[in-house]
């Protein structure tokens, strides 16, 4: 039989991830050119505005730093508030460039080439961000470096058994390993910049950050073997992390807390809050830079299956913690998924179940996965509602505990505000310099996937 | 310039034509072989006969060490050098140390397979091969894939090279000498190397010296500064600038309510509010022994032990005056003194003085017994 005769579904036709005549060249003009270019004027007054946030959140830091961490509205029993909200929904969103380069290279998913540079760039930005809160959260930040184990004149050493060290060992673990994992990526893209440049400084910085690479046969072989061991190796690290994450609280007595499902349950929103997230930023830069040959509506709209089947997985989390709290039959668990729902704070949960839960369900229909209001509704939904999960899981469980003598309604100051605006400022302003001068697209991961790329192997199968 | 030549290299445009010519070339046996292309490209390796990476075996023994050193270190601090029990774990509960074994062994073993296949296996940096020096490097970069045929030890035959090179289709062939002289690239990269390894050095010396001179600069206090008031210094928190203040008019401290009986008359309407109990003799025992008894004599008699040094002669409560003065008459004599006796007031609370009566009736009982006492 002909193969032309048998006229497969769409849903089995080989996935187009790079759309028109590319050719290896063209794909380095295309992506490359951004780099040696002046941005247009709307990316001045995009920088204009994140770094004016970034200053807000960096003059109330100091602010913060000046004072006390008394001008926040932490207070007891709710001692762990915006700080620690942001740090969990700052990690989470982590999470998703490290699947994307790690996780999705192992299964050999090749439509995240296009796509896994910008989501490592942005795993390593979120970590900063997240990173930023437990230190200014200890208050004395200068002080910080006690945190890990070194002789000291105090002869005394970390205790090993706290969740709260084990997450010191786990986010800086995971920041090194996603950045050596960036750069490794990095490496040829640099060269071909430096090859192509005709300024003499960025040459010159294009040479030293290259490290002279030259693509012989011999590197890219080790190069291969180096990337394929991270990936193995990174794909540990993320589902470890925010497990980690989640013994901070699982591994505490707070009613709502202290719950075997929260691993699972932390790395499942971590993943669907970094993957709206991921969304958000790659549908403005597609439009603004230009690439809608590269990152194609596929791209976008397996992207969006990615939080569909995540947000499903939520909803299960949800059911099966109430189910848990229920059959517990402690007193204390019920009082307090009561209050998740029906409390002073009960407009948190049902904004949660909705933003998490009923709102992704939206993404059934293709038209909210492949057209930009519905996907870009979709996923600020999403990362509103993942926010607000944390602030349910720590601010609800934590405000009112074992002794009602002690319970307190939990009000945020202005100063927390602005320093979680400031977090997403600075987030914004990395997301805006490295799309200004590294490559956003790894182009060389590309490049393999451009048709007629690989040498035909007699019928053989790529591997 | 040397007349010695690195390699000969010839451009192909596409993978299939540079893998279709490998065999070629490397039949001919005139160098080494090696193919400079801009992206990786699947079976090579076996073309070209490169060895395996060994970075599999390197990465598996720096994942092992950093497990290894991660256990090691957290029982050595927890059970051997500050040994302390938290939560009534063990001292060795190495389920507790499993996080961070993990988390050291991706470590450990991140950083060998980054830095191990760069720095190691591939010799990166390196600025001077001749390769970055040639005219192709630039398609190499971007769409054009390099043949070399590379000296190995002995001089190269350029003319055989290039024959064989244009024989397998190559184009664009060229002749790269091997590098003499370093590229200013370098001297340049070592120069910032330097500058950056001494601003550091400065940059850390200044800040330990700033760290170690100002700690008392906000916010770096170390609560060095405690705005609280102390006694007997001055507050800028009263008007008077004293930070201890006299309490307000008319305060009474507690257990000395003032005594505002002027005469023994008076005095006699008191009554004694304390039980005869055995508790309470006792104490006034105590306290007679210790206040009284000096110049009253341990018996009430007016034979003290102190009457030659003291020159006055002490009453004695044993006469038939002080039998009959009700118990407010003597509790007034220890509140405000009497002839040569100073007030007892400051040095007894009123409990003691009130038990001391009650002690005095027992001495003034003891010395005039009658005979149903006895019964």
């Amino acid at each position: 039989m002909a193969s032309e005769a048998v006229s497969l579904p769409a849903a089995l036709r080989a996935p187009v991830l790079v759309e028109g005549p590319v050719t290896l060249g063209g794909l380095d003009d295309q992506v490359l050119q951004y780099p040696a270019r002046k941005p247009p004027l709307a990316w001045y007054i995009a920088f204009a505005i994140t770094a004016s946030i970034l200053t807000l959140g960096v003059s109330l830091i100091g602010y913060t730093f000046y004072m006390g961490i008394g001008v926040w509205g932490n207070n007891r029993p709710v001692f762990w508030a915006f700080d620690i909200i942001n740090f969990v929904f700052w990690v989470g969103i982590g999470h998703a460039g490290t699947l994307i380069s790690a996780i999705l290279f192992l299964f050999r998913a090749r439509w995240r080439n296009a796509i896994a540079r910008f989501a490592e760039a942005m795993t390593i930005f979120a970590v900063m961000c997240a990173g930023l809160f437990p230190l200014i959260h200890v208050g004395r930040p200068w002080l910080a470096f006690w945190l890990f184990p070194y002789p000291n004149q105090r002869a005394l050493w970390t205790n090993f058994r706290s969740p709260l060290l084990w997450d010191v060992f786990a986010v800086s673990t995971y920041f090194s390993v996603s950045l050596m994992f960036w750069y490794l990526g990095l490496v040829p893209d640099l060269a071909s910049l430096r090859d192509r440049t005709t300024s003499k400084v960025r040459r010159f910085l294009y040479t030293v950050l290259s490290l002279g690479w030259r693509g012989s046969a011999t590197h890219w072989q080790h190069y291969e073997k180096a990337y394929l061991l991270l990936a193995g190796l990174a794909t540990g690290l993320v589902l470890s992390v925010h497990s980690v994450v989640s013994f901070d609280f699982a591994v505490s007595l707070v009613p709502g807390w202290h719950m075997t499902i929260f691993p699972p349950y932390f790395v499942t929103g971590a993943i669907f809050a970094g993957f709206a997230m991921v969304v958000i930023v790659l549908v403005v830069v597609r439009e603004t830079m230009d690439l809608k040959n590269l990152i194609t509506t596929y791209h976008l709209d397996v992207m969006n299956k990615v939080i569909l089947a995540m947000a499903c997985l939520m909803g299960y989390a949800y059911v099966m913690e109430g189910f848990t709290a229920w059959y517990s039959m402690d007193e204390y668990l019920h009082h307090i998924f009561i209050q998740y729902i029906s409390g002073t704070y009960g407009w948190s949960g049902w904004l949660t179940i909705s933003c998490n839960v009923l709102i992704p369900q939206l993404l059934w229909f293709r038209w909210f996965r492949q057209r930009y209001l519905g996907m870009i509704f979709v996923s600020i939904a999403v990362t509103v509602g993942m926010w607000f999960e944390r602030f349910v899981i720590i601010v609800v469980s934590l405000h009112q505990d074992y002794l009602p003598s002690s319970w307190h309604i939990y009000k945020p100051t202005l100063v927390d505000f602005g320093i979680l605006l400031g977090s997403f400022g600075l987030f914004f302003t990395l997301v805006l310099l490295f799309a200004r001068v590294l490559p956003v697209i790894a182009t060389t991961e590309v490049k393999t996937i451009l048709p007629g790329a690989q040498p035909a192997h007699g019928g053989g199968h790529h591997d | 310039m040397t007349d010695r030549v690195f390699a000969v290299v010839g451009l192909f445009s596409s993978a299939q034509a540079l893998m279709d010519a490998i065999p070629k070339v490397r039949a001919r046996k005139l160098g080494t072989v090696e193919a400079y292309t801009p992206y990786p490209i699947h079976g090579i390796e076996d073309a070209l006969g490169l060895r395996r990476s060994p970075l599999g075996g390197m990465v598996m023994v720096a994942g092992v060490l950093g497990a290894a050193t991660a256990l090691f270190f957290q029982w050595w601090m927890s059970a051997v050098d500050y040994p302390i029990v938290v939560g009534g774990k063990a001292l060795f509960s190495w389920q507790a140390f499993v996080p961070i074994m993990f988390e050291l062994t991706v470590l450990f073993a991140t950083f060998t397979a980054g830095l191990g296949m760069l720095l190691l296996l591939n010799r990166l940096p390196f600025f001077s091969h001749p390769v970055l020096a040639s005219k192709a490097i630039a398609g190499i970069t971007r769409d054009k894939f390099a043949l070399a045929i590379e000296a190995d030890g002995g001089a190269l035959d350029v003319d055989a090279a290039s024959a064989a090179l244009r024989a397998a289709g190559a184009a664009d062939l060229e002749v790269l000498p091997v590098a003499v002289a370093q590229p200013p690239a370098l001297n340049e990269l070592s120069r910032s190397v330097m500058g950056i390894a001494i601003s550091c050095l400065v940059a850390g010396y200044v800040m330990y010296w700033l760290i170690k001179l100002f700690p008392v600069l906000p916010p770096m206090v170390h609560m060095q500064e405690q705005p609280r008031l102390d006694v007997y210094k001055a507050s800028e928190l009263f008007k008077d600038g004293h930070g201890m203040q006299l309490p307000v008019a008319g305060t009474v401290a507690r257990g000395y309510l003032p005594y505002l009986i002027e005469s023994p008359e008076q005095a006699a309407a008191l009554v004694n509010p304390l039980p005869r109990t055995s508790e309470v003799l006792q104490k006034g025992r105590t306290v007679w022994n210790n206040r009284c008894g000096v110049c009253h004599g341990a018996l009430g008699n007016g034979v003290p032990t102190l009457t030659a040094a003291y020159g006055a002669k002490p009453a004695n409560l044993q006469a038939q005056t002080f039998r009959e003065y009700p118990d407010g008459k003597i509790y007034h004599v220890i509140m405000v003194g009497k002839n040569a006796m100073p007030s007892y007031a400051a040095d007894l609370t009123d409990d003691e003085r009130w038990a001391v009566v009650h002690y005095l009736r027992v001495l003034q009982r003891a010395q005039n017994a009658k005979d149903e006492d006895l019964k």
